[in-house]
């Protein structure tokens, strides 16, 4: 169950206006500047290259540490060992106090949010001034949460921003920017050259030459360890990199993937203590690092989550998050935001603050692709989900879903058949349930949704079979045809038949398959996933057939992969689960195969051409990869016109049950994929996943569209009206 | 060696640097007494063999401006800090310079304009190279500094704005070894 502040925060994130725009603007600028700095660059040996060197320090965290130390303390600086939020604060403070500093200086860091200082110096009479511009302005809104990682005032108008110098200096201020940045500077730079002490973070730390390497556009680090006579770092065990050769692909990747610059106008690289002013003349300074663990150790040592610690904090993730960029870190933690962010909190915060933001993710996946520590954040976000419910257990909405009647395949097919019978009130006798009553309303806000087919799919595969029989099939196919297809769009499953059958392959539909147990494992219950698994194996075994063939992304990674992965502890079902894997097809690769891959080019016939636009679902283009091959087919359709859409490989906002969740986020998502499908100009947008479908047609509807959405498989039947 | 200078001010360049060349060590001062006279007049020089071989200090003086003292206020009201750096980098427009040295810092961070000298022949490719150029002089410094570009902000509304912490006018001097063959 969400808690209800968490559900304040989504509710006040979603419906600031100035947020939204902020962010979407700089969502779009975002991806054209990444992609500009990154040409000619071989990204995927970046990243390759940079989580390998994070991978190897996150397995030597201990020995880095102590050569790190050692290497500090050679040059006569000072370490502090912290495990703790509490032991890094104390220290901190001791330190302050022996120095008499009643005020100090700090450049941006994650590590001194993490561990709460400033409220914590504040309480001890010691005041931090933070020194990055946008922090400093939070600083002085308090209650204010960051928007952003990396920029976490862009959701501030300068209207706002005058506002809130005006009080500072208590008089009136212009609301012009580069005039608010010189105020900034004027009363920064008196903190700088008045502060006892200056903290600062670090963005790597290598452990053969004690190296702190510190980016900023600002030069307020570099101020911060400049000025002041003290200096103290503040180091997660996660930035430490064994060589100081380490830094160049990391300083490669974090301006590009953070900011989509080159390089950031500074980039200082701290490996000792150096003179500053102090009293009557120039003496070295001191220079303290705390290297905080505060449940990085935890985090190295556990199997799975490891792979986190490769995150070198562009906050890239973030930028292309289509839920993001909805609801901005103001919905996530105080510290970490995003995908990342859940995973981080869980282990630097708790699990308990992580249970509410997990469940923000849609698996779009599009962060996995631009991760540059090769993080697969949305797999480690759902293996996060089911530690929550292992630990909290489920919500009671998905246990009864869930438990009571989608691990009961016989229980589920009649109630859907009833289901189909009762539905006529809303549905009008359409084939859409255009307005629910009450609260189900905002289920069908700026969308439509299905109605219930009327005869499912198992109940007309006899027929087809017969209809589409193969005098000699070269190939048996067994359909495996997912939820979807099955009880709200059978005529996916008929065009299927039709294709297929037109290149000798007899189909067939074993009667006892089941629903795949994605949405179960996407809400984190694993046991209504392997009780699913296990029918379905044994249905599938049962037909015989030299292939299986599905036309749903989420059936099919369900079958290829999560089946073995789940299974893995029973050794006979794993197996099984293995050689079912190795049959699985998905509809276009298989027609891709049949047609031997033959690229017939463009059709070039002379009928009228319609034009067809082609929507990318999350799972097709990025979990299988097929994305090139339904283009490849629907191009070589006779009468096709492909023209590609903005955007195509974004989101439609449907992601399983998350559409029902959150249709608050979901209803914003669809309609930036609808805007960019009537902006194509196409009269048919296709795609290969029946959730889509289901989503973008009832999107279509609402709005009156007469565009038509088609399964690729439809429109290779020749169905185009 | 050109097209490194020519790689190294076009990125420069583009992060809002501009590139001035120097034939040699001897056309600095007039260069600089040209460019400086509308930025102020009060400098915090930092001396090094460079400023000495081009005999600036003088120079400037002569032409009105004021050195600013060592001490406890050194670059704290200058309108102009001039400091040598090590190492260009062309592939980003990044100058690198070992900072320890507190006088280094305060002039390169606190005046709103800041002079780069940077010899011609020390211009490499890439950061790579740089920190093996380092490496090779034996002690790694306490205080190595990349810069590019003059400071910059993007914090309120994504509005780029220069000068925020650090300089907002930033004056790169590439210095040829007066060998004839570096001129335009």
């Amino acid at each position: 169950m969400a808690t209800k502040e968490f559900k304040q925060r989504l509710h006040r994130a979603l419906n600031n206006s100035s947020l939204r725009k902020a962010l979407e603007s700089f969502g779009d600028a975002y991806v054209i500047s990444r992609e500009a700095v990154y040409s000619g660059r071989d990204f995927e040996a970046l990243r390759q290259k940079i989580a390998a060197i994070k991978s190897e320090a996150a397995g030597r965290y201990e020995e880095l540490a102590d050569q790190f130390s050692r290497a500090v303390e050679a040059r006569g600086g000072r370490v502090f060992r912290a495990s703790d939020a509490a032991a890094a604060r104390e220290y901190i403070l001791k330190v302050a106090q022996e120095h008499g500093v009643t005020d100090l200086v700090k450049s941006k860091s994650f590590a001194s949010e993490e561990i709460h200082l400033n409220e914590y110096l504040q309480e001890h009479g010691v005041n931090p001034h933070e020194t990055d511009l946008a922090e400093w302005i939070l600083q002085l809104m308090p209650g204010e949460r960051p928007s952003h990682m990396v920029m976490p005032a862009i959701h501030l108008l300068k209207e706002e921003v005058a506002e809130v110098f005006s009080r500072y200096l208590g008089q009136p201020v212009e609301a012009d920017i580069s005039k608010l940045v010189r105020i900034a500077r004027r009363e920064l730079r008196k903190k700088f050259l008045t502060a006892g002490m200056g903290i600062s973070g670090a963005n790597i730390a290598v452990a053969e030459t004690c190296t702190i390497v510190i980016c900023t556009n600002e030069g307020n680090a570099r101020l911060t360890t400049t000025v002041p006579s003290v200096h103290l770092a503040i180091v997660g065990l996660e930035k430490l990199v064994p060589r100081l050769k380490d830094i160049v692909p990391i300083l490669e990747a974090l301006p590009r993937s953070g900011t989509g610059q080159h390089i950031t106008s500074y980039v200082t690289l701290i490996s000792g203590p150096v003179p500053a002013w102090r009293g009557e003349g120039e003496s070295l300074k001191e220079l303290h690092v705390v290297l905080l663990d505060n449940g990085r150790s935890r985090m190295a040592a556990d199997p799975v989550f490891k792979e986190a610690l490769q995150c070198i904090r562009c906050a890239s993730c973030t930028n292309v998050c289509p839920v993001f960029q909805l609801v901005s870190g103001q919905a996530y933690g105080e510290v970490y935001s995003g995908g990342i962010g859940c995973i981080l909190t869980a282990f630097f915060s708790s699990l308990e603050e992580a249970a509410d933001i997990q469940s923000l993710c849609l698996s779009c996946r599009r962060c996995a692709e631009v991760c540059p520590g090769n993080i697969n954040i949305p797999e480690l976000v759902l293996k996060l989900r089911h530690r929550v419910v292992d630990k909290k257990g489920l919500s009671p909405g998905y246990r009864i879903a869930l438990h009571g009647v989608v691990s009961k395949p016989k229980l589920m097919h009649s109630m859907l058949r009833a289901a189909a019978r009762l539905q006529r009130p809303v549905t009008g006798g359409t084939s859409f349930i255009r307005h629910l009553p009450l609260f189900f309303s905002p289920l069908t806000k700026g969308r439509s949704l299905p109605a219930i087919a009327s005869v499912p799919f198992r109940n007309l595969s006899q027929r087809l079979e017969q209809e589409y029989k193969v005098a000699k099939p070269h190939l048996k196919a067994a359909l495996y045809a997912g939820c979807v297809i099955d009880f709200v769009y059978p005529q996916i499953g008929e065009a299927i038949y039709k294709v297929l059958g037109r290149y000798g392959v007899q189909v067939t539909f074993p009667q006892g398959q089941a629903c795949c147990g994605a949405p179960a494992s996407y809400a984190g219950d694993d046991e209504t996933a392997v009780k699913l698994a296990k029918i379905n194996i044994a249905a599938l075994e049962e037909a015989n057939a030299d292939v299986i063939v599905t036309a749903c992304p989420t059936c099919a990674v369900a079958l290829k992969n999560d089946f073995v992965e789940l299974l893995s502890e029973e050794p006979e079902w794993s197996e099984r689960a293995r050689a079912l894997a190795k049959r699985v097809k998905d509809f276009t690769e298989l027609v891709n195969e049949l047609t031997s891959g033959e690229d017939r080019g463009e059709y070039k016939g002379k009928e009228q051409t319609v034009k067809v636009t082609y929507h990318d679902s999350c799972h097709f283009k990025r979990s299988m990869g097929l994305d090139q091959v339904a283009r490849k087919l629907l191009r070589s359709q006779p009468g096709v016109e492909l023209v590609e859409m903005k955007d195509c490989d974004r989101c439609c906002g449907f992601a399983g049950s998350y559409n029902v969740k959150y249709p608050q986020i979901s209803a914003p998502i669809l309609k930036r994929k609808l805007n960019s499908i009537i902006e194509s100009g196409a009269q048919v947008v296709s795609m290969d996943c029946p959730g889509c479908i289901v989503q973008i047609r009832g999107g279509l509807d609402q709005l009156n569209s007469p565009i038509k959405v088609k399964h690729t498989a439809e429109i290779l039947a020749a169905e185009l009206e | 060696m050109q097209s490194l200078l020519k790689e190294f001010s076009a990125q420069a360049e583009t992060a809002g640097a501009q590139v001035i060349l120097a034939s040699s060590p001897e056309e600095i001062a007039p260069i600089l007494i040209e460019h400086l006279r509308p930025l102020g007049s009060l400098i915090a020089l930092v001396d090094t063999p460079l400023v000495k071989a081009a005999d600036l200090e003088a120079s400037l003086r002569a032409a009105g401006f004021k050195i600013e003292e060592d001490g406890a206020e050194f670059a704290r009201q200058a309108d102009i800090g001039i400091v040598e750096f090590d190492y260009g980098i062309a592939e980003t427009g990044t100058m690198a310079a070992d900072a320890t040295d507190l006088k280094c810092r305060l002039a390169a961070m606190l005046p709103l304009s800041c002079v780069a000298l940077l010899p011609l022949a020390s211009i490499r490719a890439t950061l790579t190279q740089v920190i093996d150029n380092y490496l090779e002089r034996g002690s790694w410094p306490n205080y190595l500094t990349l810069v590019t570009g003059p400071s910059r902000t993007a914090d309120i509304e994504r509005s780029l704005t220069i000068g925020v912490h650090g300089p907002e006018r930033l004056l790169i001097i590439v210095v040829g070894d007066g060998g004839g063959k570096d001129g335009h």
